[in-house]
């Protein structure tokens, strides 16, 4: 497989006030191209800060981060949008769609700045909601945001999709089928999803999982069979 | 951007109360600003070319009398193109029926085949012929007397009774704004008019045959009145100059141009309040729709979108409220001139002035409302660039929990109410809108102070006048200079008469290195009782024995002070060798309310024109029951010009108050519209900020009522701040209101009474209290329970 972005010694510190906090303390990491990542960790230990610096989200204090070879560690703002515009969905854990636009309007928004966008009927009927277009998110449940919110992150095509907790505000069922949603964009589209989670069962859907602990990579474990999101419960 | 462009839409249409408040502001300063503009523009181009279409004269001077036959030898003095003379004359209505007098200025029409000066503008009917006993009035004059055309008008010219037959209505371009005298501050059309007759008609009706008394003059082009001043006084003082004023400084042309430079103003201060409070209305609103839209923001920026493209995502809601509002304002503003037109029309009787659709101040108004909307928009916004999309993501970090300032005060602090602390707590962790909200409050205050101390202003101005300045029963102004001992002794036996005092009024230029002015230069008795010129508190000042007093506005216009050596003229000085004037010591410098006058000891004017003992008025103190008596027994003398009681003047300045008070209102209501939009946007940010305590609130147990109280313990001190900053404010506004509204007519004391400061304090509580009453609905509605099961 391709190596799809790779970093080598990424920190990341936070000052706050008189006090300095580094959350990152230098990460060392592949991803390649096609893989179903997850990234477990507890609260605190840095999990969310990595997806944002590899979304481009914000940058590393210090080390490097390359993209298909392009650094990200050393671009500017104007290009880091660029990055995440034309290569990066995000799916978050409180959905954070737009309350006053329907569902299809939702994914339009994103669809308008892609630069080789999907349909977004067809992407609507791929996460099963084709008949609630016209739906506004506070008629929703919350499993039907969260699809709304991934057909939003795969309404534009990108190469990579990180999401962040995306089962975590979700009941079991809903969980699920937003899981076969992201493994459907990993195996069919090929699309690298990362994915962080608290829940170490969905890691067992993963190709890889990155265990981070007090900001390091504790250990990358290779998962040869991975689950499908029907064969796990939690 | 379609999807972007609907969210704005929706999230306008959830806002509408707070963004329909902000239109109503912009459309209203900018239709104030466009309907005046307008207006003042049409007027400004009407009556330029008014004056050259009429050829209005640029220098006018009065004699005693000069040949006919010499007036075209003026122009023979270089810089002077045209001169034409004229006979003026004053005359009284002889009518049986009417008490009031009734007068007539009569100026003959200029001659055919001479200089076709300050030619008339025929109204109805048509001009009065040679050689015949015809009159063409002034229309308002025609109208307030219920004149009609064909109609006759006895009046008393020389001693003799002339009837003459109404021929037509017309008017002059010296003559727009007609005033008997420059103290009379308002025309009274029923009571004084302008009438023209032919040369030869009035030629061979009055005593001085083959003379004129007037004389009008155009200067060739690039040459100023100054320049030819000199010459052409020398020319004329053996015939008598009584006084040569400039273009600028003649009196309807002196009122015509203050009336539209303080309309000018008004028409640029005014809008810049509304699109002030505007601009703090749209900067808080958005950095509150920022602040809740955070999380928002951040997902953009995750999906890609520019820092450019949200922020003009952002402005667009500043600016579609200013389009609105720039287009309503303009419109309406455009559709406002037509009757505003009308109204000055009506007041001024500017022949030709009538308004007209302007794309100009449409454009204007556009984009005036579209500078301050981007400007407060971007300002709003800015912090969308600080904003790092991962940290967007997060919640803000929680302001830092320190005690405020107010806090400190202890015994106050625990005096207050739960609600009140969480109210007042929040005016002081959120200091820069606080700060906006208090300065917008400050701003509606103080324009609230200057409805009402318009009034006031205008009633000080009458009050003075009338009861401390004048307080004579009647003065009677002769048709000339005449011996002071002989005219007293005449009058002093005269029924009801207890004091008489002589009045030296004469033409003066005072001058002060290149600043100069002219103006009439008052001799009073130092004992004077009947003229009294007042300090600022109101105490009696004594007329020097040496040396002049200058009104605050003449000093200020001459540059001078206290102690300083001004150079002064008089046409009626007469002149002994080398010395046309003298240097005259400034004495002291007083308020003066009516007029533009320097004052000197009446003995000390006659010394200086080395005339002799002479005066041009007598002020009589007497019996009010007999003045009726004494104006019927000296309206026909031929040396009596004038009789009037200060009743008269009083009646008069009362009616011209009259006008003010409708200026009053409006302003007092914009000022509050102004006052409910911001307060109410105030309210519904505080809504929106504190819905879940408010809501926690509810649960408690507490009333609608109660909840309330903390929305309005945060506005009350926001209001009390606001107030606090407005007194001085309202003071500045006041003063450069004033200064901007004076002229040499009169001068408006900017004082600010301790009513006015009240009066637009409770206006100001009563915006405050209506917007709260918006609030109280919004708080009865609110859904507590929803609130409170939703995530923030």
């Amino acid at each position: 497989m391709d190596v799809l972005m790779e970093g080598t010694d990424i920190r990341k510190r936070y000052r706050t006030g008189e006090v300095e906090i580094e959350v990152l303390k230098g990460l060392d990491f592949q991803i390649f191209q096609g893989e179903f990542i997850v990234i477990l960790g507890q609260s605190g230990s840095g999990k969310t800060t990595l997806l944002n610096i590899i979304g481009g989200m914000t940058q590393a204090s210090t080390g490097e981060l390359y993209y298909k070879g392009q650094p990200l560690h050393s671009i500017d703002e104007q290009q880091l949008t660029l990055y995440r515009r034309n290569e990066v969905g995000f799916v978050f854990q409180n959905y954070n769609l737009m309350p006053n636009l329907t569902t299809y309007e939702n994914v339009k928004l994103a669809v308008e700045i892609a630069e080789n966008p999907l349909s977004v009927s067809d992407v609507l009927k791929e996460v099963g909601l084709e008949g609630w277009s016209d739906h506004f998110p506070s008629q929703l449940s919350g499993g039907q945001q969260q699809r709304v919110a991934i057909a939003r992150a795969i309404a534009k095509n990108p190469e990579l999709l990180l999401c962040d907790e995306p089962t975590g505000a979700l009941d079991i069922q809903t969980g699920i089928q937003v899981l076969k949603s992201l493994q459907k964009l990993n195996q069919v589209y090929k699309k690298t999803v990362m994915i962080i989670t608290h829940n170490v069962e969905i890691a067992k859907m993963a190709n890889r999982v990155f265990y981070l602990k007090d900001g390091l990579l504790d250990c990358v474990k290779v998962n040869d069979n991975p689950l499908n999101p029907e064969d796990i419960s939690w | 951007m379609v999807m972007l462009r609907r969210k704005n839409w929706r999230d306008i249409k959830d806002n509408k109360g707070v963004y329909f408040a902000c239109i109503v502001v912009i459309a209203l300063g900018l239709m104030i600003y466009s309907a005046m503009s307008i207006a003042v523009e049409s007027m400004d181009k009407t009556l330029q070319k008014y004056y050259t279409d009429k050829n209005f004269a640029d220098g006018f001077i009065s004699v005693t009398g000069y040949p006919e036959n010499k007036v075209t030898s003026l122009e023979f003095i270089p810089g002077i193109d045209q001169a034409a003379g004229r006979i003026i004359k004053e005359v009284r209505i002889i009518d049986q029926q009417k008490d009031s007098n009734r007068y007539l200025k009569i100026l003959t029409l200029n001659r055919p085949n001479t200089p076709q000066i300050n030619q008339i503008h025929l109204t109805t009917g048509q001009l009065p012929r040679e050689n015949q006993p015809e009159i063409l009035v002034d229309p308002k004059f025609l109208a307030a007397n219920h004149l009609s055309l064909g109609d006759s008008i006895n009046v008393n010219l020389d001693g003799n009774q002339v009837s003459l037959m109404v021929t037509g209505t017309g008017q002059s371009p010296e003559f727009i704004y007609i005033m008997r005298n420059a103290q009379d501050l308002y025309p009274s059309p029923e009571e004084f008019g302008m009438a023209y007759v032919s040369f030869s008609t009035l030629k061979a009706l009055v005593k001085e045959k083959g003379q004129v008394n007037d004389l009008v003059i155009t200067l060739k082009e690039g040459v100023r009145f100054e320049e030819i001043k000199d010459s052409l006084e020398a020319e004329l003082k053996p015939y008598g100059v009584r006084s040569m004023v400039a273009r600028k400084d003649q009196t309807s042309h002196t009122i015509m141009t203050s009336e539209i430079k303080s309309l000018r103003t008004m028409a640029k201060a005014l809008p810049v309040v509304f699109l002030g409070v505007a601009a703090i209305i749209l900067y808080t609103m958005l950095r509150r729709l920022i602040e809740l839209q955070r999380a928002m923001i951040g997902t953009l920026k995750a999906f890609g979108f520019t820092n450019r493209e949200i922020v003009i995502h952002y402005v667009t809601y500043p600016v579609v409220i200013g389009t609105t509002g720039g287009l309503l304002g303009g419109l309406s503003g455009v559709a406002l001139s037509f009757p505003l037109t009308t109204m000055y029309k009506a007041f001024f009787d500017l022949p030709g002035l009538k308004s007209e659709f302007s794309f100009k101040y449409l454009f204007f108004s556009l984009a005036l409302a579209l500078i301050f909307s981007v400007i407060s928009g971007i300002k709003g916004s800015l912090d969308i660039l600080r904003l790092e999309p991962a940290e967007a993501m997060r919640p803000p970090a929680p302001g830092t929990a320190s005690k405020t300032l107010i806090e400190k005060f202890t015994w106050f602090w625990r005096s207050l109410t739960s609600q009140a602390q969480m109210g007042i707590r929040d005016v002081f962790r959120t200091p820069t809108r606080s700060l906006f909200n208090v300065l917008g409050i400050a701003v509606v205050f103080s324009l609230m102070t200057v409805s009402w101390s318009m009034q006031n202003m205008t009633d000080i101005l009458t009050t003075v006048q009338l009861e401390k300045v004048q307080t004579f029963d009647v003065k009677m102004q002769l048709s000339q200079p005449s011996p002071t001992g002989a005219t007293k002794l005449a009058l002093a036996h005269e029924p009801g008469v207890t004091k008489i005092e002589p009045l030296l009024e004469v033409p003066a230029s005072l001058r002060n290195g290149w600043l100069k002015k002219e103006v009439a230069l008052m001799g009073l008795t130092k004992e004077t009782t009947l003229y009294n010129i007042l300090d600022k508190k109101g105490q009696r000042v004594e007329v020097p024995d040496q040396g002049v007093l200058l009104s605050e506005h003449l000093a200020k216009s001459l540059n001078v002070k206290v102690g300083d050596e001004i150079y002064v003229e008089s046409p009626l000085r007469r002149e002994t060798i080398g010395q046309k004037g003298a240097k005259l010591f400034v004495k002291g410098i007083v308020p003066q309310y009516v007029g533009l006058n320097a004052f000197m000891e009446e003995k000390q004017l006659q010394y200086f024109l080395r005339q002799g003992e002479i005066s041009t008025s007598m002020l009589i103190e007497m019996d009010p029951a007999e003045i009726g008596t004494m104006k019927n027994k000296f309206r026909n003398a031929s040396n009596v010009a004038s009789i009037e009681s200060l009743k008269d003047t009083g009646d008069k300045i009362a009616k011209m108050m009259e006008s003010f008070g409708f200026t009053v209102w409006i302003l007092a209501i914009l000022g509050g519209i102004c006052g409910f939009a911001l307060i109410y946007n105030a309210s519904i940010i505080s809504l929106s900020e504190r819905k879940r305590e408010l809501a926690s609130l509810r649960v408690l147990g507490m009333t609608p009522r109660e909840v309330l109280k903390v929305i309005t313990s945060e506005q009350w001190t926001l209001y009390a701040f606001g107030i606090l900053l407005g007194i001085p404010m309202a003071y500045g506004l006041n003063l450069s209101m004033a200064q901007s509204m004076s002229n040499d007519m009169y001068s408006l004391p900017a004082e600010l009474p301790f009513m006015a400061l009240l009066g637009a304090a409770a206006g100001t509580a009563f915006s405050v209290l209506v917007a709260q009453s918006r609030a109280y609905y919004k708080i009865k509605s609110l859904p507590y329970v929803e609130i409170l099961a939703t995530r923030d």
